[in-house]
């Protein structure tokens, strides 16, 4: 069930180099919201935006009163909205609907056996749905959890502090190579499927759109189950402007080419889309 | 709904909708998906995403961009097939209490013949509106609807095989909208839907490429409100005994009494069901309050009750 609010901003943070962290008291989302999921977002005046934005559920704030008071956003400011949204101090409200979506599925939960849990895949901003997914890990599971985490820059590495405390390991990859190893986030991922002595039970990935299609060549060659957080351009977040779809890798026929990134995922088998 | 004021309005052919609040197709799904969000039966009525013959993919994306106070899109007109609407949505959406009004799309005369008569025997169709104006679609909707012979042999060929109020979509994408409404209503139409997206573009200037995979598509939202409204005005004018449902930019209460002043019996609220799915209902519900704040006693009151009120005059300009 998705929530149509209008609520306050509690916190704006300013992450550095144009990354933002907005929290919003919306506790029914928080508490309902599974990781991957997203919420669109805008301010309430439609005559001043017209369209919300979707954004990942990035972290749940700690409970009052038994469910959580509210959850952040991450972003990053690459237009006059998100630049807008950066201006919003606590007090001022937002529109939101949420939580939408289908988030990412955690395999075999209750299974224990030391091996290697899952490969989280990041770049920039796309770090965004994981400390989610963090959260609801148990702290076994987190502990056998890499974060592959790649940027153009260091910069591009927030909330690095955060994942390093809760993640068993994190790697890091920087084009201009400021931090962890040079060049894409790909390449160590690569090495670590290889040197494995078992698979990961999945790689779950977010990012731009190259890493995307890299990461899912990845897992299909190598047969990992991998589960990519998709973004497409989308103006409702519920399944009818039929704006965000997707190529479907299979489709039975010419009239099912397509997926809706809003409702059949954001999060998607690399076997069922094709990017 | 206020017990204030009479909201029904006769948008023709006897049908008579419970206020003058309406969804328009491509924005509103099936209507169902709607539900967690507002009550269907507090709507005039519901017009459902296109339908045609058969099952359509679409265009590749990318299939929207937002605009200056507005969005374009190219869908494609995406849609289920008459067959899935009939067996899969219908039986639904005619449960409950609000008139469903069947958007029909095709490529050729035919293929709207097909569609209505599938129809004809389906209870709880209250009206067809043919969409002779797509703008997204390679062959077919807005060729036909840009040729007033094309529009009134359409219109007169449905109006065969059906025997349901049958309404007229008409694009703005004419050098004369009174012409093209005009061969609607020769061709038998019951109410004119005025009117479809303009047909708009956005370029990529990083890339140096249309946004659109489709390069064109339709613009709507409130950046096109006022062209709907003057065609409004232009076609009831003309034609004043013609039932019109105005569209185009409609966000608030007082966008709909604009379209009604200028002529409009009902509206259609489009792209601001994206903002907010329960928009359409509190639009309704604050229609009413309007009249009701400004002693309007039956919203038919202000249908192109501006046609009769004299331009102000006053002032310097």
């Amino acid at each position: 069930m998705a929530y149509n609010l209008v609520v306050p901003v509690t916190e704006q943070e300013d992450l550095g180099h144009g990354y933002f962290r907005i929290r919003l008291a919306a506790p029914e989302i928080a508490a309902e919201s599974r990781a991957g999921q997203f919420v669109m977002i805008g301010v309430p005046d439609i005559d001043v935006m017209l369209i919300r934005r979707p954004f990942s559920v990035a972290r749940v704030a700690p409970p009052e009163g038994g469910r959580p008071a509210g959850f952040d956003v991450l972003y990053k400011i690459y237009g006059k909205r998100t630049l807008a949204f950066s201006h919003l101090r606590p007090g001022s409200t937002m529109s939101v609907l949420g939580p939408l979506g289908r988030g990412f599925w955690i395999p075999d939960e209750h299974r224990d056996d030391g091996e290697a849990e899952l490969f989280l895949v990041a770049g920039g901003i796309g770090n965004a749905p994981f400390p989610l997914l963090l959260q609801h890990l148990t702290p076994a599971q987190a502990r056998r959890t890499t974060l592959f985490f790649g940027g153009r820059t260091r910069a591009d590495l927030t909330l690095l502090d955060w994942f390093r405390e809760r993640c068993g390991r994190v790697v890091t990859a920087t084009e201009d190579g400021s931090h962890g190893v040079k060049g894409f986030v790909t390449a160590p991922l690569i090495a670590a499927l290889d040197a494995e002595p078992r698979r990961p039970r999945a790689i779950m990935a977010c990012g731009p759109p190259a890493m995307m299609k890299a990461v899912a060549a990845i897992g299909l060659q190598r047969n990992v189950p991998c589960q990519l957080s998709i973004e497409e351009t989308m103006a409702c977040g519920f399944g009818v402007c039929l704006g965000c779809v997707v190529e479907r890798r299979d489709p039975t026929g010419d009239f099912d080419r397509f997926v809706r990134v809003c409702c059949e995922g954001p999060v998607f088998d690399a076997r069922e889309v094709r990017l | 709904m206020n017990p204030g004021v009479r909201t029904a309005v006769d948008v023709g052919r006897g049908l008579v909708l419970k206020n003058p609040v309406l969804t328009a197709s491509g924005t509103f799904g099936y209507g169902l998906e709607f539900e967690p969000y507002l009550d269907l039966a507090q709507l005039g009525g519901v017009v459902v995403k296109g339908i045609s013959p058969k099952p359509r993919a679409g265009n590749a994306p990318a299939r929207i961009v937002e605009t200056p106070s507005g969005m374009l899109n190219a869908i494609g007109l995406q849609n289920v097939g008459v067959r899935r609407f009939v067996a899969e949505k219908l039986p639904h959406l005619r449960e409950r209490d609000t008139a469903v009004v069947v958007n029909v799309y095709g490529t050729a005369v035919d293929d709207y013949v097909e569609v209505a008569s599938a129809l004809e025997s389906e209870e709880g169709v209250a009206a067809l509106e043919l969409n002779l104006s797509c703008p997204n679609v390679k062959e077919g909707g807005l060729l036909i609807g840009k040729s007033p012979r094309a529009i009134e042999e359409v219109t007169a060929a449905v109006r065969r095989v059906s025997t349901r109020p049958l309404w007229v979509k008409l694009t703005p994408n004419v050098s004369d909208i009174v012409e093209v409404a005009r061969s609607a209503v020769a061709g038998g139409a019951d109410c004119l839907t005025l009117i479809n997206t303009f047909v708009g573009m956005a370029i990529d200037v990083e890339r140096r490429r249309p946004v659109l995979s489709n390069v064109m598509g339709g613009l709507s939202g409130p950046a096109i409100r006022p062209l709907a409204v003057a065609m409004v005005w232009q076609v009831h004018k003309a034609l004043p005994d013609v039932p019109i449902v105005g569209i185009g930019g409609i966000v608030s209460a007082r966008d709909v009494v604009e379209f009604m002043l200028a002529g409009a019996r009902a509206v259609q609220v489009g792209t601001a069901n994206f903002n907010d799915p329960g928009v359409a209902t509190r639009i309704a519900s604050d229609l009413a309050a309007f009249c009701v704040a400004r002693g309007v006693t039956d919203v038919n009151e202000l249908v192109g009750a501006a046609q009769r009120t004299p331009p102000a005059s006053e002032g310097c300009g």
